[in-house]
């Protein structure tokens, strides 16, 4: 049942949101009465968001004044030009593409290997391998904070951008082994068996077939991972140096000692949520569907 | 849901399909000799081992060493202290009621947070299109903004001083809350904590549930309501049981990422909860980290582990079976 | 790509099971930081605190300077925030490649000296180390060797509203506690119609004021006797110390009893409280902030309260001895530039320096000068001369990290325990922290 959910882009085409599934007990005023919660709804969840942006537009002043505003009266862009001038915050907007990037692409080359493995062929030990993937997702990565640390310090590997990536490949492979282990098995064997039939190879059917029907469960489970690593803070905090952190552990930086300065902070958390959004954008039609194969929150 | 036979006798080459039986027996899989697909998984098992599996082994032998800020600077081998950190940690009343803490937040937690991300899912199918956009908008916004940065937003909107919560309560008549501090009372500051979780974990709920609901075949339901069902009845009778597999999987992630609360209640408590607010994978982080008992640390993320497998054995086997299956 | 190699070689040596390895640092000779040492071609590597960035960068860059002409080795510094800074820096220490110099809190030192992260230095090769304030150096010494060079001193003041003085009618600065307290009720009768007035503003995790309270009662926090450490807060004179602390608070201040005094300078800025007890340098933070807070070099806006700030030392309540001290790290390997260039650091051409930039410096005999060549920091300095200092325990750090008296603290002004079952309850963690092994 749940295989099949997440194999749903690959295998056949999405159904179009019905808006008649629910007639249950529809009349007016239960419609009415829906949408104003929905909209009621909508507001609750987005007052969060409009409080940052009110916020981070504001002048230091303003930001802590004891009567709050609720549209800035003297509307600034200084808090985000105050973040870009911050020390380190360009380095590690960069820091945190380049290690979250090296890490997607690299558990998505490496998963699917495994995936592939897992969904394709029964061997000895793979149950093994199935548990394996399971259970260290339950594992709390900062506990092995320390263990981790004087590991890559050995190999030089601290305060480096390499270092991190691997770590962040580490904890998001699990996941997407098991994603993209759903897609995987999403595609019908017959494509493959008739394909080998036709006098392919394996590593053609592995080209023409499999590769581009996962691609819609690469991009989704790529999104996962993306937040996953963009997220992190604890681990690139420890290991490295703010040269070499990303903007997650920036923020955790940025409240002085002399006070947090809530307007940049504000603002450069903006700047920080920006990535993932576009990410949002570029994927939305593949959210919902590659979320419940994977066991990773973003 | 057949079992290799023996792989030995199938070993006619790697790459030599298998029509007759494939196609024959509807066996789903191909079968021969381990190779290939061990080849495929070496460099996943390598990066697990190395990157999770060592530390994981040295986070064990830890546990029964009592490594303190000496040994670690000195790098020399800490004592053996056997059972020792485990006695300490399982006889001390205050893990236990952290424990309990854990255990009751996510139980409360995920029961509010499922049933309104379900709430929210089936008020997806009964709005406009205008508001349903809106809703998937406004959870998306929500879904995107990263924890550290979700909860410091909610510090700010509860900061006693300058915060926006204080001063509309404030303004509702006979009301006093200025100046009011969120976290003196822990009920308040948990239901502060508990409300930013929920906000932020019902995207993922809402909309992976209404992706559920879209294989509901319209057709039952409508006989269900031409045969005069209820709301509640189609609910429990169709929707729920349909839903079940989906549910069973979000409320197990649910779980799982309640259970291991860290940045939220860190935030909020400016990098230092106090001991109300101190949660398991919190008190362990401050046990090794801000005490130096990294042998302790050590011990109480080992006792988590295991109480999570515990808790988890169920969600594990569950999905087994699905990785088994196809 | 050859680096990768190495570096996969060497994971699988780990892999493997190396023993662990490290060098026994206890018998190492004290470094000097005398004579004539060739750094060419060598960096040094120094961590400071952030607020070395912000207020007196100046400073470090003068005297990494004359070092640079002196020695021929370049010196990179890194600043780092006091959030979670031991954290990565015991991370560090169990690495190989740590920074040479290490800036420190004085109550975070004793536990990295007990640990033997830093090395012994010569404290004659210093000036002014004679003279070096007691609350500083304490924090080095250990076992008849010194561990740390101060570095410089903060003491709290009373700062107070000039402009609501007048209008309450009280003339100048409380010269007794008594007056203090009469003063904080006349502030308060004035601004009866606000209510969001408090005379006094007193965040409740502030445990620096508080346990001034306690001094001044005669109290303590944690004694030594023989081995053993014994938490003193549950001690008659220590009770009642917490609780004049306690009734002042409850009285005067509508400071959020969950929070600590980080941001008292901004909300006191807001001009809802008539007095508070904080640094030197709070007062300026007061009066004006910085227009972008990430620029060192912003322009200052002033604030509703500019102009209209006065410090007193707090009568009869002694200050805690605030500050930090540089270390040499035991695992350097360039210990004596290192040395060196700490020697530059804390010459009297850099503690002028920090003066003119509010901080007190690092010698009794200097701090007359500081009080006649910078009068913002005459209170402070006049209130440095009469100072209290925390337990000089190994595991004194853990205590604070831990959350101790902060927890406390709450907890007694909510009520949500009474004075004495909070000093009880303090008392026994400490006992627990200190006496741990």
């Amino acid at each position: 049942m749940v295989a099949t959910t997440a194999a749903a882009p690959a295998a056949r085409p999405r159904r179009r949101v019905d808006d008649g599934v629910m007639t249950v007990g529809r009349s007016r005023a239960g419609t009415i009465a829906a949408n104003t919660i929905g909209v009621i709804f909508s507001l609750f969840m987005l007052f969060p968001v409009y409080w940052v942006l009110n916020t981070a537009f504001k002048p230091p002043t303003e930001v802590l004044a004891l009567t709050p505003t609720f549209v800035p009266t003297h509307p600034t862009f200084d808090n985000f030009l105050s973040a870009f001038k911050a020390q380190y915050f360009l380095q590690d907007m960069l820091n945190g593409l380049v290690v979250t990037l090296m890490a997607v692409a690299g558990a998505l080359v490496v998963g699917f290997l495994a995936a592939l493995a897992i969904a394709r062929f029964k061997f000895f030990g793979r149950k093994g391998i199935i548990l394996v993937i399971l259970a260290v997702q339950l594992v709390p990565f900062i506990a092995l904070l320390i263990p981790l640390f004087l590991m890559l310090q050995r190999v030089s590997l601290t305060d480096s951008l390499i270092g991190v990536s691997i770590t962040y490949l580490v904890l998001i492979l699990p996941y997407t082994v098991w994603t993209l282990r759903g897609f995987i098995s999403g595609i019908p064997r017959e494509l493959d068996e008739a394909a080998l039939i036709d006098g392919c190879t394996r590593g053609q059917v592995f080209w023409r077939i499999i590769l581009p029907l996962t691609g819609p469960g690469l991009v989704a489970t790529s999104v996962y991972g993306f937040i996953q690593a963009w997220n992190e803070f604890i681990i690139i905090n420890t290991l490295n140096s703010p040269a070499k952190q990303n903007l997650m552990a920036w923020l955790l930086q940025n409240q002085t000692t002399r006070g947090t300065a809530w307007g940049p902070l504000m603002a450069g958390a903006i700047i920080t949520s920006i990535p993932v959004v576009v990410f949002f954008l570029i994927i939305q039609r593949n959210i919902a569907t590659g979320l419940t194969a994977g066991a990773v929150k973003g | 849901m057949s079992v290799v036979e023996t792989p030995a006798t199938r070993r006619t080459g790697g790459s030599t399909p298998h029509r007759a039986s494939g196609r024959a027996t509807r066996t789903r899989r191909r079968r021969q000799g381990s190779g290939l697909p061990w080849l495929l998984s070496v460099p996943t098992l390598l990066l697990l081992a190395g990157l999770l599996g060592y530390p994981l082994v040295r986070m064990v032998v830890l546990s029964f060493q009592n490594m303190r800020l000496r040994e670690l600077i000195s790098g020399r081998t800490p004592p053996w202290v056997g059972l020792d950190n485990y006695t300490r940690v399982l006889s001390d009343s205050v893990f236990w009621t952290v424990v309990g803490r854990t255990v009751a937040f996510t139980a409360v937690a995920v029961i509010i947070s499922v049933v309104i991300g379900l709430a929210i899912a089936l008020l997806m199918r009964r709005v406009a299109h205008g508001v349903r956009m809106l809703m998937i908008v406004a959870m998306m916004f929500v879904w995107a903004m990263p924890q550290l940065v979700a909860a410091q937003a909610f510090r700010w909107i509860t900061d006693s001083d300058f915060g926006v919560l204080n001063y509309l309560l404030d303004m509702l008549p006979g009301v006093h809350y200025q100046n009011h501090s969120w976290f003196v009372n822990p009920w308040q500051g948990w239901s502060v904590i508990t409300t930013l979780v929920v906000w932020a974990g019902i995207p993922f709920l809402a909309i992976t549930l209404n992706a559920g609901l879209t294989q509901v075949p319209k057709e039952l339901i409508e006989a269900a309501t031409v045969d005069g069902a209820t709301f509640w009845q189609a609910l429990r009778n169709i929707i729920l049981p349909i839903l079940k597999p989906l549910l069973t999987i979000v409320t197990t992630l649910s779980v799982i990422w309640d259970f291991g609360l860290f940045t939220q209640n860190w935030a909020l408590r400016d990098g230092h909860p106090e001991p109300e607010y101190q949660t398991l994978a919190t008190y362990s982080y401050t046990q090794a980290f801000g005490q130096s008992r990294y042998s302790l640390g050590s011990a109480i993320s080992v006792i988590t582990v295991l109480l999570m497998l515990g808790v988890m054995a169920f969600y594990i086997r569950q999905m087994f079976k699905i990785g088994e299956v196809d | 790509m050859k680096r990768k190699i190495v570096a996969a070689a060497a994971i699988a040596a780990t892999l493997l099971g190396a023993a662990a390895c490290g060098s026994k640092t206890d018998n190492s000779p004290t470094t000097s930081a005398s004579g004539a040492v060739d750094g060419k071609g060598k960096t040094l590597k120094v961590w400071l605190m952030i607020d070395a960035q912000s207020g007196w960068k100046g400073v470090v860059d003068d005297a990494s300077q004359r070092f640079t002409a002196a020695t021929g080795a370049q010196v990179n510094v890194e600043y780092q925030e006091w959030a979670n800074h031991l954290t990565k820096l015991d991370a560090t220490l169990a690495g190989n490649d740590v920074p040479d110099v290490i800036e420190l809190g004085n109550t975070e030192f004793p536990k990295y000296v007990f640990s033997q992260a830093f090395a012994a230095i010569n404290p004659a090769d210093y000036e002014n180390s004679g003279t070096w304030l007691q609350g500083l150096k304490g924090a080095c010494d250990f076992e008849g060797k010194t561990y740390c060079v101060p570095y410089y001193a903060g003491a709290r003041v009373l700062i107070y509203r000039t402009d609501l003085f007048k209008k309450a009618g009280i003339a100048a600065a409380p010269k007794t506690y008594d007056e203090f307290l009469s003063d904080a009720d006349k502030l308060q009768a004035t601004q009866k119609s606000d209510a969001k007035f408090g005379a006094v503003y007193m965040p409740g995790q502030y445990w620096y004021a508080a346990m001034s309270w306690v001094k001044a009662s005669g109290g303590d926090i944690a004694k030594q006797d023989g081995q053993k450490w014994v938490g003193q807060l549950s001690q008659p004179s220590s009770v009642a110390g917490l609780q004049k602390w306690v009734d002042m608070a409850k009285k005067y201040s509508k400071a959020d009893p969950t929070k600590n005094e980080n941001d008292q300078a901004g909300i006191f800025a807001q001009g809802e409280a008539g007095m508070f007890y904080g640094n030197a340098w709070e007062q300026g933070a007061a009066e004006q902030v910085k227009k972008d807070p990430n620029d060192p070099n912003s322009k200052l806006v002033d604030t509703k309260v500019k102009g209209k700030l006065a410090a007193a030392p707090m009568p009869e309540i002694p200050s805690f001895l605030g500050g930090s001290n540089l270390g040499v790290t035991a695992k350097s390997q360039n210990k004596q530039l290192a040395a060196q260039w700490i020697k530059y650091f804390t010459d009297s051409t850099s503690m002028a320096g920090l003066v003119k930039a509010n901080a007190l410096p690092n010698s009794t005999a200097l701090l007359d000068k500081a009080a006649a060549d910078n009068p913002t920091i005459a209170p402070a300095a006049l209130a440095a001369k009469s100072t209290w200092f925390t337990p000089n325990a190994e595991k004194w750090a853990d205590v604070e990290k831990g959350n101790i008296l902060q927890t406390m603290l709450s907890d007694i002004l909510t009520g949500k325990k009474s004075v004495a079952d909070g000093a009880k309850w303090a008392d026994d963690q400490i006992n627990t922290t200190l006496n741990d092994n």
